[in-house]
């Protein structure tokens, strides 16, 4: 029985990667493109990764992106989904997020791309992996953001009320840009830095984005899902509401997907702090050159 | 075909994903087995699968294994 925590049916999604795995290729535009991103980001950091992992990892989308960048000496390829995991490249190994099979201080680096946004237990899935992390090891992952799908989520959730006279959650919730800062914290992150962009990506018709999300593996899989699809008349409903509120003037629409970005570095001594509070030697007034005016009842820190 | 062999790099990274306690590799039979949870990962062309719902229990192969392997609890 599934408690309060558990959102996703881990299961599900795993029999939706296997199966996706064989077909990914003519549907994964939205991993290259976030890896590609993702790569450029870890370009910006001037390191050398001994071992890195890629938690996550689909079919290596990631490990492709980064050939021969990054300063990667040896990426290990982990997902949920053995279908998946068989077709990255080796070192690979078949894992779940919310159970990391990997000892403490094993990895340099830890990379992830549109991938967490399926974890049940976020908090603990974050702890697992900063303790499998290095002191000073960096966690740089991308995870869809609140508003993915927002345009979908309407349209199926107007077409669903106006036919069936109810409502059950189509597509699964996502996490937040404060929250994800947040959850970093709580898991003993340093450093930690969370952005997010808009990827707006074009389509000739809904029912593409459709089958592009269930090709990539993306369908729902929350536990409240209904187990039978949506009505084929509310389908097709949610079609026809889609093209005529989002439809431009030559008839495509667009489907927005948030991207979180998770930035953050195993805590290590040799890392910038903040000095301790009324620690400072110069006054601010000084740095300003203003007179400094003595605010009333405060203990100043001079 | 010969089987391709785990990656030794994973070996010495990979623990238990419900015990996070060490895993003995048995390179015969291709498997990584807990001793701490009781349950035996199997290794698939050279992927180790660390998954608990793919795992079976050890007591599976002392009461079900036919005595292929003279000596199953020999090991140190």
């Amino acid at each position: 029985m599934p408690d309060a925590m558990t959102v996703f049916d881990r299961r599900v999604l795993r029999l939706r990667r296997d199966r996706a795995a064989a077909t990914l290729a003519g549907h994964d535009f939205l991993y290259r493109e976030v890896a590609d991103r993702l790569a450029d980001r870890l370009d910006d950091v001037r390191r050398r990764f001994l071992l890195a992992l890629d938690l996550g990892c689909h079919t290596g989308t990631l490990a492709t992106a980064l050939r021969g960048r990054g300063g990667i000496e040896t990426l290990v390829n982990c997902d949920v989904a053995p279908g998946m995991v068989a077709l990255a490249p080796p070192p690979a190994v078949a894992g779940d997020e919310e159970a990391l099979p990997f000892a403490d201080g094993a990895f340099d680096l830890i990379l992830s791309v549109l991938s967490l946004h399926w974890v049940n237990d976020l908090p603990g899935a974050l702890a697992q992996i900063r303790r499998a992390l290095r002191p000073d090891g960096l966690f740089l992952a991308a995870m869809l953001g609140g508003q993915t799908l927002k345009e979908l989520r309407q349209v199926l959730a107007d077409a669903e009320i106006a036919a069936e006279g109810g409502l059950s959650p189509r597509v699964s919730p996502f996490v937040g840009v404060r929250d994800a800062g947040n959850l970093l914290q709580r898991a003993g992150f340093a450093l930690p830095v969370v952005d997010a962009e808009v990827i707006t990506v074009s389509y000739s018709d809904p029912l593409r984005l459709i089958e592009d999300i269930r090709g990539m593996g993306e369908a729902n899989v929350a536990i409240e899902r209904r187990r039978q699809f949506a009505r084929r008349a509310t389908l097709f409903d949610a079609v026809a509401r889609y093209r005529d509120r989002y439809a431009d003037d030559r008839g495509r629409i667009p489907a927005t997907f948030q991207v979180i970005y998770l930035t953050a570095w195993a805590p290590d001594p040799s890392q910038p702090k903040p000095l301790r509070r009324g620690s400072a030697r110069s006054s601010l007034a000084a740095a300003l050159a203003t007179p400094e005016t003595p605010t009333e009842g405060a203990g100043g820190a001079g | 075909m010969v089987k391709k062999s785990v990656d030794p790099k994973l070996l010495e990274i990979l623990v238990c994903p419900l015990t996070k306690g060490p895993l003995r590799y048995d390179a015969e039979r291709q498997e990584l087995i807990s001793d701490q949870a009781g349950l035996i990962y199997p290794i698939r062309d050279g992927i180790p699968i660390m998954l608990v719902d793919e795992a079976r229990p050890i007591k599976d192969i002392v009461a079900g294994d036919p005595p292929a392997t003279p000596q199953p609890t020999g090991r140190p």
